[in-house]
């Protein structure tokens, strides 16, 4: 019985990553090799070349560094901003802090709708158009919400006569919360680091609509699909260009896949 | 008003050196109210230009004809909402989108119950290791995905269809991505997989919520595997199913990267969903459905989706707690 629970759970499993599979193994394929066997992963040798092309002559050397630069800013830039906010809106009760968190809430009821062009705009205005940070800033913007209420709930959490004690002895407003506070919320740090870090990464929409006119600031993504749209036939270069964007991310995941995981049940149980 | 008046003649009124306890508590408090305020800002910052203005701004595109270059001149009042509650493809893409949503939610439910059902047993070993195998697909990229499928279906739809005809599976053979049906088809198929593994996460939470001692009891009352599945595993996975519920479908809703990558809504708008028909509209079709770039119309359309959405949250969110409530009372 348990044996054939695991031989079923494993065997579905691994079918289950089959297209995962397939582009590892089509990434090491000669042309070739890759239409005469098309749907066997194995590849019949490795032609670790295509990475090599991939990487220099398709340009995905530097939508890497595109994609990271993004992610790590948003990241960066999500933690900083979300970690302060939860703080403050947990501990003190400064006068309008109702009307903040009215005002927080309240977006995750309207209509967004399609606030691309505003946004779009607005970045046209302030001269960030056609630049990273265009796109780490609408980034970051998206999950401030999210980050900011499970700072909350988090510093909520911690006993309140740590922050006393601290106090007492002296820190003021900013260490207590850089040496006491913060350091005790390395888990939702975490959390919202790697909830963020996966967003960015796959994030597809934004970055499509700032990089329209500006190739070289491509991310990963958006390379991946204007080099389908360029109608290239190179397709083991493409598989090669996957794994290239697939592979970090599923790395990290599995990585810190324990934040991430209890981060997704604690939102559903609340 | 008054308060803050008073407030600041007293701590005027002190002198600095030596301030009475209840002055420099007020002083330390007002700091910190200060701070907090500085601490606050560049959330408020980021939540007010990127979220709530473009939220303002967009309706009032939706009074212009704009391309979107330039600021919008032509005010044509209401005429955006009147041509897209009257253009066909607009109520095909919604009803594409339901589609996707009807198979997707249901189908991928019950698969997630099931497994998570099987790897809950605290007794089966690996069952993190499942877990992660089956989880995977979420922190890929849709995009990305979408490419690796295209790649697969396109020059290998033969192969596909090949091993389909000698299993009996099919009788003839399938042109995957132009035939509208079986685009329709992947695009389902590659979705369920694609979130698949949020679900699970969420039913093992739900799951392991459920107190060992309930099923305990009922094991020495006689209860079978499916009484206690009907009897104490549903109704305790009632609360958490419906916050499921709701996720998976606000999440199917929101399709656009696949659709997208993968048909771009075509052949012929046969898998158009309502985010890529907007897309469309604001930024100009890119196969055969070309069209000029209008914002005030793609404005009024997703303003149109959000109401339309919203209105659906509603009634989801009260049909689904009545029926809790009148299963949890009989």
């Amino acid at each position: 019985m348990t044996v054939m629970t695991h031989v079923a759970l494993l065997v579905s499993g691994l079918a289950w990553l089959y297209p995962l599979f397939w582009a590892l193994g089509s990434s090491l394929k000669s042309d070739d090799d890759f239409f005469t066997d098309g749907l066997n992963p194995m590849p019949s040798h490795f032609l670790w070349a295509n990475y090599l092309n991939a990487w220099q002559e398709a340009s995905f050397g530097r939508y890497f560094m595109n994609t990271i630069l993004i992610t790590v800013g948003t990241v960066v830039i999500t933690l900083v901003v979300t970690s302060c906010a939860g703080y403050v809106l947990a501990r003190t009760r400064f006068p309008g802090r109702g009307f903040c968190l009215g005002l927080v809430s309240a977006t995750l009821f309207l209509p967004h709708g399609y606030t691309i062009i505003p946004v779009f705009d607005l970045m046209q205005r302030v001269h960030l158009l056609n630049s990273l940070w265009s796109v780490i800033i609408v980034q970051a913007s998206g999950g401030v919400v999210f980050g900011t209420f499970l700072f909350m709930g988090y510093f909520m959490a911690i006993d309140k006569e740590l922050e006393d004690a601290a106090m007492v002895d002296g820190a003021n407003f900013h260490q207590t919360f850089a040496r006491i506070m913060l350091p005790l919320s390395g888990p939702m740090l975490a959390t919202v680091g790697l909830f963020t870090a996966i967003t960015a990464w796959n994030s597809f929409f934004i970055p499509l609509v700032f990089t329209l006119g500006r190739p070289e600031l491509r991310t990963l993504a958006i390379g991946m699909y204007a080099f389908i749209g360029e109608n290239s036939t190179e397709w083991t270069l493409l598989c090669a260009g996957t794994v290239i964007t697939l592979a970090p991310i599923i790395l990290l995941f599995v990585l810190l896949q324990r934040f991430f995981v209890n981060g997704l049940a604690g939102a559903v149980k609340q | 008003m008054v308060m803050t008046a008073v407030r600041q003649d007293v701590t005027a009124a002190d002198p600095p050196s030596a301030p009475p306890p209840a002055a420099a508590r007020r002083r330390a408090r007002r700091r910190t109210y200060l701070w907090s305020y500085v601490y606050l800002a560049p959330m408020m910052v980021l939540l007010l230009a990127f979220v709530v203005y473009p939220i303002m701004a967009s309706l009032g595109y939706t009074f212009y004809k704009w391309d979107g270059i330039g600021d919008p001149s032509e005010f044509v009042g209401l005429a955006n909402f009147r041509q897209i509650v009257n253009d066909s493809i607009f109520w095909r893409s919604l009803g594409h989108t339901f589609v996707y949503a009807a198979f997707v939610v249901p189908i991928q439910l019950v698969l997630a119950l099931a497994l998570a059902l099987v790897l809950n047993n605290k007794r089966l070993r690996f069952a993190s290791f499942y877990r992660t195998l089956f989880f995977l697909p979420v922190v890929t990229s849709a995009a990305v995905i979408g490419v690796v499928i295209q790649l697969l279906v396109s020059n290998f739809g033969d192969s596909i269809n090949t091993l389909l005809l000698n299993l009996h599976l099919i009788h003839q053979h399938i042109d995957w991505l132009g035939d509208p049906h079986f685009a329709m088809a992947i695009i389902i198929l590659v979705g369920i997989w694609h979130t698949f593994g949020y679900n699970l996460v969420y039913f093992l939470a739900g799951l392991q919520t459920i107190p060992d001692e309930l099923y305990e009891a009922a094991r020495l009352d006689g209860a079978g595997r499916i009484a206690m599945f009907r009897y104490i595993t549903i109704p305790m996975l009632r609360a958490v199913g419906v916050v499921i519920v709701i996720l998976a479908v606000i999440g199917t809703f929101q399709i656009f990267d696949l659709v997208q990558v993968l048909t771009s809504g075509g052949p012929f708008f046969a898998t158009e969903v309502v985010n890529t028909y907007i897309y469309h509209l604001a930024f100009g079709g890119s196969n055969a459905n070309a069209v000029q770039p209008d914002i005030g119309l793609a404005s009024a359309a997703s303003f149109i989706y959000g109401l339309l959405l919203i209105g659906f949250s509603i009634v989801q969110v009260l049909v689904l707690r009545s029926l809790a409530r009148r299963r949890g009372a009989s």
